[in-house]
Formats: structure tokens, C-alpha cells, sequence
């Protein structure tokens, strides 16, 4: 599963760099920005208001926001792990950072406080969806372009993308050397949206306590960081399904995927 | 209940899929504008074009400009993220190559008075190919 992960990652990723290089030599109409989601998320207001989409986005872009909600809701943010091309590259850094620094998991520098890392993940974040999302409805252009490290890495130099734009990509992937996955953890306003449909998220990992020895590999193969080993069930909104903690524990069945039917159990991460 | 990890990317694909497919259930315009002395005919075509530089609503409005000066067009509607415009005119006083021609003309920057060429260029005309993008 690892290993086609990798694939659905690396052939979107390559996707997306022969899209917008295409583009960016008039080779192509077919921008990076079509088959964006947060593209839908970002024109849903004019397009629920007024039937018009707004600057670059289209149809495509609203429907694969929708469709994404319902993975979510579905698969967590499956999406986060196995398509977004920008969480694949703020992965593969993490992972580089920590064979460099040889660390023995992905909580980085500077260990984040519990508390501290839910307030950054549920407040910075929104407070940046609620930013660019006000900024969209009122200028009826997509600001976040110059800004978003998807949009500046895979459109060739797109429109909009200045040369603030790379020092700002430039402090992203800075910041993701010291604390890993910091842009998909903290600042993407993606992340942000589905945050609610993924704490709803039907697939979840469950550790059955009778198999598991505790040795606590899953939590430090967690790219995201999560507390795999201290749970029963992983209700957290942040899992992207990538498998990497079954994938790193030793015990058979210790960790299997279930099905959830049953509402969220109160008190859980 | 137990579930497949393949399950997974089963579930990714199938979304995304739906989400490319159902896109035609949301099809709405950028822009559409109503030319100003577009007198109602009962004649009126619709010529469909995919014209490269119409990028956003700012260029399909920039493109929509370019027919203010030509008889006979009486609406525009732009879809920007394909890049396709669909012109209403009167076939009694213009067609759709005059059309083409007048979106191709240099476009003309008011703040410096100079002129840009080769902004737009049709591409395809009502659904045939009459040109390479990057010709
Ligand atoms: S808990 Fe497991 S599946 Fe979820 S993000 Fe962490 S490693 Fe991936
Ligand atoms: S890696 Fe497996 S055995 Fe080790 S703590 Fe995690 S679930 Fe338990």
C-alpha cells in the first residue's frame, strides 16, 4: 500500500509539473488551477450568489471541491496523503529532514505543545481560510495564487506568482525543515475546510490493545504526528490515511482500518 | 467493521472521478455580457470559440471589448476556465470569421495609448479546430 501510495503521489505530482509547464509555454489551455479543489471552495460563493464563477475558476473546480468533501467525510483527508501535490512535497521534505537530521520521528525542532497545537491547527488556520476566502468574495480574483506553495511550484511561474511569492515558498519549506508538514498542519486553508468533514471521516484507524505491544513505531512514522499508539481509535481530523503507522508496526493486527459507523467518541485526539 | 486498505485509493479515484463527471452539472459563466444597442433578432447565431488569453474574468473582458466596435454582436458569454467565449450576433450584419478577426486585432492599452498583439487567438470555432495553441 505504501508503495502505490508513492505512485498516485509521484504521478500527480509529475501531472501537475507537465500541466503547468505545458500551460506556461502556450502549449496547452488546461492551467494547474482546473483541477484545483480549494479553486471550488473559492468561487462557491459567486457561483451560489450569482451563477458566475469567479477570476480563473470554473466548474471543475467546484465540483472536485464537493466531491472532495464527500471523500472526507468518507475517507478522512485521504486526499491530503494520496493526491495533493503540495502535501507530497511537504512530506517527502519531512522524511528527508528526518534522515538528515536523523531524527526518530516528525515532531521536529521544537516539539509543538499539545495545546499549543490544536490552537495553531484549529485558529491559524481558519483565520487563514477566513482571510483568503473574504479577500476572494470581494475582489473576485483568486489572491491566494501568490501565495499558495501549490500554485508557485507547479505553474511554471504562473500569473500572479511574484518574486515574494518564492521567498514566502522559500520560508515554507524553511519552516518545514524545523517543524515538518508545518504548511499542511498550520497554514493551509484546504486543510482547514475539511477539517470538520474529517473529524466526521468514516474510515479510522483502530489499535486493538490485545496485539499491540506499545512499542510506539506508529507514532514515530506518523507524518502528521499523531498520538497512534495512545489511543483506541484515531479520531483525529488530521489523519490523511497514508498508512505509514501500519505500515512501521511490527505486530500484525495490532492496527487495522474499521469502518466506523458509530458517532465519535467524546475525549479523543 | 473491518475494512480493505485498498479500500482507500478505491475511494479517491471513484470521488474524483464523480467530481470531473459531475462537473457539467455545475456549468455556469464568468461573464456574459448584453452589447448595448443589441436590437432582438429572431436570426441570431451563437458562434462557440476557445480562444487563448481568455484566462480569467478580466481577460474575457478585455476580449469582450475587442467587439464593441463590430455591428451586429448582441451578447458574449465567457466560461474563462475553458477558455471558451460564445458570441450571439445577427448574421445580417456580421459572421462569425469578422468575429474572429475583430478578437484577433491588436488590443489596445488606454493608460499608454500602445497596442498589444497576438493577446487572443481563436482556436477552435463551434467545436472545430482552426488552430494550434501555440501557433
Ligand atoms: S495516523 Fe497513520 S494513517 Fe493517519 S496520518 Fe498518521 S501515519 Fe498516516
Ligand atoms: S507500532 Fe503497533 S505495536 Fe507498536 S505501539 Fe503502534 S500499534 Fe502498538
Amino acid at each position: 500500500m505504501k508503495r502505490l501510495r508513492l505512485i498516485f503521489q509521484l504521478s500527480i505530482v509529475a501531472a501537475a509539473a507537465f500541466a503547468g509547464v505545458r500551460y506556461a509555454l502556450g502549449k496547452s489551455l488546461v492551467s494547474v488551477e482546473t483541477y484545483c479543489p480549494f479553486g471550488g471552495l473559492e468561487t462557491a460563493w459567486s457561483f451560489f450568489t450569482r451563477r458566475r464563477f469567479s477570476c480563473a475558476a470554473g466548474e471543475t473546480n467546484l465540483a472536485l471541491f464537493i466531491a472532495l468533501i464527500v471523500l472526507t467525510i468518507l475517507a478522512r483527508k485521504a486526499f491530503c496523503g494520496w493526491v495533493c501535490p503540495a502535501g507530497a512535497l511537504f512530506e517527502w521534505e519531512a522524511k528527508l529532514a528526518r534522515r538528515v537530521f536523523k531524527r526518530r520521528d516528525f515532531s521536529g525542532v521544537w516539539p509543538v505543545p499539545a495545546k499549543v497545537d490544536r490552537a495553531l491547527k484549529i485558529g491559524l488556520r481558519i483565520a487563514v481560510l477566513g482571510l483568503v476566502l473574504v479577500a476572494t468574495w470581494k475582489t473576485g480574483e483568486l489572491v491566494f495564487r501568490g501565495y499558495d506553495p501549490y500554485y508557485i511550484v507547479f505553474s511554471a511561474h504562473g500569473h500572479d506568482v511574484k518574486a515574494w511569492s518564492y521567498l514566502v515558498l522559500a520560508a515554507l519549506l524553511g519552516l518545514g525543515l524545523v517543524m515538518p508538514m508545518a504548511w499542511c498542519k498550520y497554514l493551509c486553508p484546504l486543510g482547514a475546510a475539511l477539517w470538520p468533514a474529517s473529524i466526521a471521516g468514516r474510515l479510522r484507524l483502530a489499535r486493538n490493545e490485545h496485539h499491540c505491544t506499545g512499542c510506539g513505531a506508529c507514532d514515530k512514522n506518523c507524518p502528521q504526528d499523531l498520538p497512534v499508539s495512545r489511543v483506541k481509535e484515531l479520531t483525529s481530523g488530521e489523519c490523511t490515511l497514508c498508512l505509514e503507522c501500519t505500515a512501521a508496526c511490527p505486530t500484525p493486527q495490532a492496527l487495522e482500518l474499521r469502518w466506523s459507523a458509530v458517532p465519535r467518541p467524546k475525549g479523543k485526539r | 467493521m473491518r475494512a480493505p486498505a485498498w479500500i482507500i485509493p478505491v475511494l479517491v479515484v471513484v470521488c474524483t472521478a464523480a467530481g470531473i463527471g459531475g462537473s457539467r452539472l455545475l456549468v455556469a459563466p464568468s461573464l456574459v455580457h448584453t452589447f448595448a444597442d443589441a436590437a432582438p433578432t429572431a436570426d441570431a447565431r451563437t458562434a462557440q470559440m476557445v480562444v487563448e488569453g481568455v484566462k480569467c474574468v478580466d481577460t474575457a473582458e478585455r476580449a469582450v471589448a475587442q467587439l464593441n466596435e463590430l455591428d451586429g454582436v448582441l451578447k458574449c458569454v465567457a466560461y474563462a476556465a475553458r477558455a471558451r467565449l460564445d458570441v450571439t450576433y445577427d448574421p445580417a450584419r456580421t459572421s462569425a470569421p469578422a468575429i474572429r478577426e475583430a478578437l484577433e486585432a491588436p488590443v489596445l492599452v488606454p493608460a499608454t495609448g500602445e497596442y498589444l498583439f497576438g493577446l487572443y487567438q481563436v482556436v477552435e470555432l463551434d467545436g472545430e479546430k482552426i488552430a494550434d495553441v501555440d501557433d
